[in-house]
């Protein structure tokens, strides 16, 4: 079985919120990191995630869901994702970032083009594609500057694998709701 | 100002301001605009010293707009897309001037730095006053400088760097014609946020009288300060008019700034 509107809808919301989220992260490590390049690498990227929630909020609209709606996930992984921000230094915000959530967050939307209906949702389809290429544009602008300027990179190597396991800990993020709660 | 915890702010003569952003160790953050090292006409320490100023502002510019995606979470989505596209068009800015700055010698940390317009700009507690500073009073101001810049590093056979200042310009007047048409939305859903934009500049009028260089004090290179009255920047009223300030507001500022002989004629033009 595909996903039915109003779950596409769910998913859509869900992203959204997830998207803004990052964004926010983003833009709230700016001020406190000291590297320059960093900063606007950040810039650079809180961009590409209003533009890619934007489109989000767009679709879900015509999902029937209001203009630009989010739906909170579920709280276990929100919980990964607040912690994470809370993250202090450049190495781990640029490894845990472009290493760990954003490949966890591309999985997710691989596993939804999975599983819905390529052709009638492909309105949804197509926002998500544009969002995988840009995540791997991001990745690599990541990785270069990682080359580029040697601070960056981590000591502690284990960091990483750590909160990829929490990250993927909840395979499923969207709390279903009564129709009522979404449109 | 209100909503700022302790150790989020700074004393400088005698002014709570926010404190400054983080910098790499490389640079040394002065308080104020008059500890710059400011070396006279376009020889080659004079064009790093400029573009090595700029970079730091544009940086502050990429701060500004994101705290203020973090700190307005429930404003409108359209206004926060504006922020957020402001926060990649001075990334690109940076990354631009810095290119620019090493093509030409210069590096990261050569002249002391100052974050002037953050300290000021994030200790208001309102989306439409930090909007009012930023992106309408320093940044319109910017276009002020821009219009006349890249005619002088040309004079000086600096033709690259003229070309980045004027794609700086073009973003620069998106960024203030935002501003501008959104605090008349803001401003005429809550009246009361006019009196907080009167008092943002009360407070940048205070700042910066506190923070102006005492009479006979010498700048940090040696040299007597320029009087204010030789400071003043013709205004772009093309520019500001793209901007989206109305004819009205240009004809105050022209009048503000002393221009008032030639306002008309500009500001018809």
């Amino acid at each position: 079985m595909s996903l039915s509107v109003q779950e596409r809808a769910e998913y859509v919301a869900t992203f959204r919120f997830i998207q803004v989220f990052l964004m926010e992260t983003l833009a709230r490590w700016v001020p406190p990191t000291p590297e320059m390049e960093v900063k606007v690498l950040f810039g650079r990227h809180i961009w590409d995630l209003a533009q890619q929630a934007d489109a989000l909020g767009r679709r879900g609209y015509e999902l029937r869901a209001p203009l630009q709606f989010s739906l909170r996930p579920a709280e276990s992984y929100v919980e990964v994702l607040e912690e994470f921000a809370r993250t202090n230094t450049t190495p781990q915000k640029i490894h845990g970032f472009y290493d760990v959530i954003l490949p966890g967050l591309a999985a997710r939307y691989r596993n939804y083009l999975e599983r819905t209906d390529r052709l009638l949702d492909e309105p949804t389809v197509r926002v998500v594609e544009k969002i995988l290429g840009e995540f791997n544009r991001m990745i690599g602008e990541s990785e270069a500057l990682r080359k580029e300027l040697s601070q960056l990179r981590l000591t502690d190597k284990d960091w990483p694998a750590g909160l990829a396991k929490r990250e993927a800990s909840e395979a499923n993020i969207v709390v279903r709701r009564s129709s009522a709660a979404v449109a | 100002m209100a909503g700022m915890k302790p150790e989020e702010t700074k004393q400088v003569k005698g002014m709570t301001l926010r404190r400054d952003p983080a910098r790499e160790a490389c640079f040394k953050v002065v308080d104020s605009d008059a500890e710059l090292e400011e070396w006279p006409g376009m020889t080659e320490i004079s064009r790093r010293q400029r573009i090595h100023r700029h970079m730091n502002n544009e940086t502050g510019a990429i701060e500004i707009a994101a705290q203020c995606l973090v700190d307005f979470p429930e404003a409108p989505w359209e206004l926060r897309m504006h922020l957020a596209r402001q926060c990649w068009d001075e990334s690109r800015h940076v990354a631009g001037l810095y290119r620019r700055l090493r093509e030409i010698g210069g590096y990261k940390g050569e002249f002391p730095i100052s974050c002037f317009e953050w300290c000021v700009t994030c200790s208001l507690d309102t989306l439409a006053a930090r909007l009012a500073l930023q992106n309408r009073t320093f940044e319109a101001g910017e276009l002020d400088l821009l219009g006349q810049l890249p005619a002088k590093w040309r004079e000086a056979g600096d033709e690259k760097t003229a070309e980045v200042l004027e794609s700086i310009l073009g973003d620069e007047i998106t960024h203030v014609r935002f501003a501008n048409q959104w605090l008349r939305v803001l401003v005429r859903e809550d009246r009361r946020l006019a009196l907080k934009i009167a008092m943002a500049v009360r407070f940048l009028s205070a700042v910066t009288a506190a923070l102006a260089p005492q009479d006979g004090q010498l700048s940090p290179v040696g040299l007597p300060y320029e009087e204010p009255q030789n400071r003043i920047t013709q205004v772009n009223v093309a520019d500001r008019k793209q901007a989206d300030f109305t004819d009205s507001e240009i004809d105050e500022y022209l009048r503000q700034s002393g221009f008032q002989p030639i306002m008309t004629g500009n500001a018809e033009g």
